[in-house]
């Protein structure tokens, strides 16, 4: 789906925690996990509330949950899917065209004196 | 229509954003990010040049004839093998931390070069062993011993900026395997010198350089907070 700055913001996106993950989530290669834990430390949230928004990424496909075993110990790894990456591309894409003045000008935070 | 799948509703969400705000926050959660599980190139380079000058130095300084200093030969070996191993030490710790977490491509990637590095200081074992067994001379045996293992630090250090498409891990592999060419012609005594002052040196300036690198891209980011986030 084209960016266009008249169509409002992925809400699945939009929101200070979701916007976090993905961000996170987004910076590691394609085809990489990261670890629950680790991924709770980087955003500072609590386990219930971080498992509740990443229910919410996983069911629109956003990110794959992957449960496993370390010994004895349960252990969930989460990864952006290529359609989470693709979304969140679009999403940057379309603040871009927000952020950018439509008379070409240089960025909105840039003033010549 | 609905534009997107799934049920954004409830009161889990937080307060509304806008767009400035959402570019602010990508941009502090990217340098978060970076912050956590970059390889910090400062560190490394300078835990590096500091173990290679004073430890190359302490080898050279009992190596000429007359020796530099008077310490016996026995105390800088044991500086020279100490400072190395806390090198060695602190590299591995730095880079378990900051790819804790992490599985996928990327981490088998690196159990496969971690492999790597293990296997190739096994076979150096193995040389040193060789080496004696066959009747090499003591001045034999010190050329190879110094210049093989810095050889496959420089290589492996070139393939891990392969791997991970980082100029920097690059710079610091060709610079080493460089200086060790040098130093394999120049010879002993002198190469312990070369060693010390043109590899742990350069190696400190590489330090210094990406101190001065990263003081600008910060000085840069908050010069226009969310300018690099979008």
């Amino acid at each position: 789906m084209a960016a266009s700055p008249s169509e409002p913001l992925n809400p699945l996106i939009h929101t200070q925690a979701r916007l976090r993950i993905m961000t996170t989530l987004t910076a590691l290669p394609e085809g990489d996990r990261l670890a629950f834990g680790r991924l709770q430390a980087l955003l500072d949230a609590t386990p219930g509330n971080l498992s509740t928004h990443l229910r919410k990424l996983e069911n629109a496909g956003y990110v794959a949950v992957t449960k496993g075993h370390l010994g004895r110990v349960p252990t969930t790894h989460i990864e952006a899917t290529r359609a989470g990456r693709r979304a969140f591309e679009d999403y940057t894409e379309q603040l871009r065209a927000l952020l950018t003045p439509p008379t070409g000008v240089a960025g909105p935070t840039k003033e010549k004196p | 229509m609905v534009p997107y799948p799934g049920e954004p509703d409830d009161a889990n969400d937080g307060a509304p954003l806008d767009p400035a705000q959402s570019a602010a926050l990508i941009a502090e959660q990217r340098a978060r990010w970076a912050a956590a599980t970059g390889v910090d190139a400062r560190l490394l380079f300078g835990v590096w040049g500091g173990a290679c000058l004073l430890g190359f130095g302490a080898e050279y300084s009992v190596a000429t004839d007359p020796p530099l200093l008077g310490w016996p030969g026995w105390v800088a070996g044991v500086v020279f093998a100490g400072l190395l191993a806390t090198a060695m030490v602190i590299n591995i710790v730095h880079i378990a931390v900051r790819t804790a977490g992490v599985r996928g491509v990327s981490a088998n990637a690196g159990a496969m070069y971690g492999w790597a590095w293990f296997g190739s200081f096994a076979g150096i074992g193995a040389l040193s062993f060789g080496l004696a067994r066959a009747g090499a001379s003591p001045d034999v045996t010190k050329l190879v011993m110094t210049t093989a293992p810095l050889l496959i630090v420089g290589a492996l250090n070139m393939a891990g900026a392969a791997i991970w498409q980082d100029r920097t891990q690059f710079a610091l592999g060709a610079w080493i395997l460089i200086v060790t060419t040098i130093g394999a012609i120049v010879g002993a005594p002198h190469m312990l010198a070369v060693l010390s002052l043109a590899g742990g040196g350069g190696l400190l300036v590489g330090a210094l350089a990406d101190a001065i690198r990263v003081r600008r891209a910060v000085a840069w980011a908050s010069d226009a907070p969310g300018r690099a986030a979008v």
